[in-house]
């Protein structure tokens, strides 16, 4: 007997938050060949294991390596379940800039959250790390994004977080973009005094803070 | 008593006048555009140059900011030795990593045992030299990027954390590599004449590890190489970032002398999980950059209060903090006047 999709949404979200990424895969295909519909095996199978995941992180059972793996599993589960959307679910998503500021080369926490984001359903535009600062304005004007977040784990490089501010302020688009700023040396002290909208201390934090940020439930 | 002294009798147990402040340098950085200014002496320049290189570490220490000096200014020179691809960086940026050595854990095997003879190695070990013929009353600092640091540095992070799980083995074999090379630098340095080592490793934190990869591969590595420094009856200190809350019994099993942390741990939640541990730390770097002498001396009392024995910035200076900010710390714990007076006095200065 074929098996029911609430015991293969439960499978696929058990295959993200136990990390098991090659599992992952055989599962997503049984799901599909049982003819389920791939949108609800994204958001209640493999991202209902990502939010678990979170949830582990924010009670400090899981911890940073944990939800990387985690995230290997959702991926691989996606890789089999996303060419199976129908066109029509595939919405307008709210689309951010991320990326490490200039001087700096640490980009753990800026991936990390990037896939908590894209779990959220943003639409995430990587720059990557030691990003010139120009490149955040140019990245947020070519995608219309209405987030740009940047990070940075040095005190060195702080300040060019200010700067790109002043930059989107110069390229006249500040007021269609809200700015989060997220890293070790950043406070939120230190976000409200260059004018960002956002600060998190953590990935799980930011997703919540964004969502605020564009009015969406959290 | 000089600022030597002071420092190793702290580290030892025993009574001193006043707590020592110092920054070792590495990912710790003491210097700013301030004192670049002063030394006449600028990045990017001297992470390439020993002679400039002493000096600038020195100009700090003249210059009345810290009570050491200590080399290289970056965190880079360990993963550029094992192959990684290095800028230098600007004025104000530090040297970074620009591109990986290897792709996986497993290919540590293609890794080339570390060039000491020449390059920035050599720069680091040619400036602790001249550091230590100019026979300043103040300890010269060695500084080593940590092995987990060094290890992400040759590869992409979120690939090494993953691999520490998935190729646990391998994992291992690629940072008893690496550790190994580590250990050949760190005894150059003491060859050299670096009277203490400091140790920085802040891509192996708990938040990152939790607890129980922290000790299988932070507190391992990290302890290997603190008994190649002990062998040469020098101590070591050792800075790890962010929260420990989760990893206070793990931390207990780390060997060094002296154990730093940055301001996101509150030295009497330290003091009270390590109560038989020489603590250094934690001046907030964001205070030193944007606070003012009064907030920096307040910064400092309670760092003091809760048990800090050296004071220090919590994490690497960011270049453009003011000169005077930086000088308070000391000159606060040289002076007995009240904080109001002891403003006036670092502005009079």
């Amino acid at each position: 007997m074929a098996a029911s999709k609430e015991e293969l949404l439960g499978k696929l979200s058990d295959c993200v938050l136990d990390m098991e990424d090659e599992e992952v895969t055989g599962v997503a295909e049984e799901y599909i060949e049982n003819g389920y519909e791939a949108f609800d095996g994204i958001m209640n199978g493999l991202v209902d294991g990502m939010n678990k995941a979170s949830d582990l992180y924010d009670q400090e059972e899981y911890f940073v390596t944990d939800l990387l793996l985690c995230s290997d599993a959702m991926y691989a589960g996606l890789d089999v379940l996303r060419p199976h959307l129908p066109e029509e679910t595939q919405d307008e998503k709210p689309r951010a800039v991320i990326g490490v500021v200039e001087g700096d080369t640490h980009d753990i926490g800026k991936n990390l959250v990037k896939i908590m984001m894209e779990t959220a359903g943003f639409e995430m535009h990587d720059l990557g790390r030691d990003v010139p600062l120009d490149q955040f304005v140019e990245k947020a004007k070519e995608t219309d994004a209405s987030l740009v977040l940047m990070s940075t784990l040095m005190t060195t490089t702080m300040m060019g977080m200010p700067e790109v501010i002043k930059k989107l302020e110069e390229a006249g688009i500040r007021d269609k973009v809200k700015v989060m700023v997220g890293g070790s040396p950043i406070s939120r002290k230190f976000a409200d005094d260059i004018g960002a909208d956002g600060y998190s201390a953590n990935a799980v934090e930011a997703v919540k803070v964004a969502k605020k940020l564009m009015g969406m439930e959290a | 008593m000089t600022e030597k002294e002071r420092l190793f009798r702290v580290i030892a147990g025993q009574s001193v006048d006043r707590p020592p402040c110092i920054c070792p340098g590495g990912m710790m950085n003491m210097i700013t555009t301030d004192v670049m200014d002063l030394a006449g002496v600028f990045w990017p320049e001297a992470h390439t140059d020993a002679e400039m290189m002493a000096a600038l570490a020195a100009a700090g220490y003249e210059n009345g900011c810290f009570e050491n000096v200590g080399v290289p200014f970056c965190m880079t020179v360990e993963a550029e030795m094992l192959g990684a691809e290095v800028t230098m960086g600007t004025g104000i940026y530090e040297p970074h990593v620009t591109g990986y050595a290897i792709n996986s854990v497993e290919e540590w095997r293609n890794l080339k045992p570390a060039n000491l003879e020449s390059g920035r190695v050599q720069t680091v070990i040619q400036a602790i030299r001249l550091l230590k013929a100019r026979n300043l009353p103040a300890p010269v600092i060695g500084n080593l990027t940590g092995p987990i640091s060094t290890a992400s540095s040759l590869m992409e992070p979120v690939d090494f954390y993953k691999q520490l799980r998935k190729k646990n083995k391998e994992a291992h074999e690629f940072m008893n590599f690496v550790t190994e090379q580590m250990i050949h630098f760190v005894r150059m340095q003491l060859e050299a004449g670096a009277d203490i080592i400091a140790v920085s490793d802040p891509s192996g934190t708990g938040e990152i590890l939790g607890p129980r990869m922290f000790e299988e591969f932070a507190v391992k590595y990290l302890n290997q190489i603190v008994e190649a420094v002990h062998q040469e009856n020098k101590p070591v200190i050792i800075h790890i970032c962010g929260q420990m809350k989760n990893v206070y019994p793990q931390l207990r099993q780390l060997k060094s002398d002296v154990l730093s942390f940055d301001s996101i741990v509150p030295m009497s939640e330290a003091r009270k999980n390590l109560p038989n541990r020489v603590l250094m730390g934690n001046v907030s770097t964001y205070a030193l950059e944007f606070g003012n002498p009064e907030k920096i001396i307040k910064l400092t009392e309670h760092c003091v209060k809760n048990g800090s024995n050296i004071v220090s910035p919590a994490c690497g200076l960011g270049t453009r903090s003011p000169l005077k900010n930086i000088q308070t710390m000391v000159s606060y714990l040289k002076g007995t006047a009240s904080a109001g007076e002891q403003v006036k006095e670092t502005k009079e200065a």
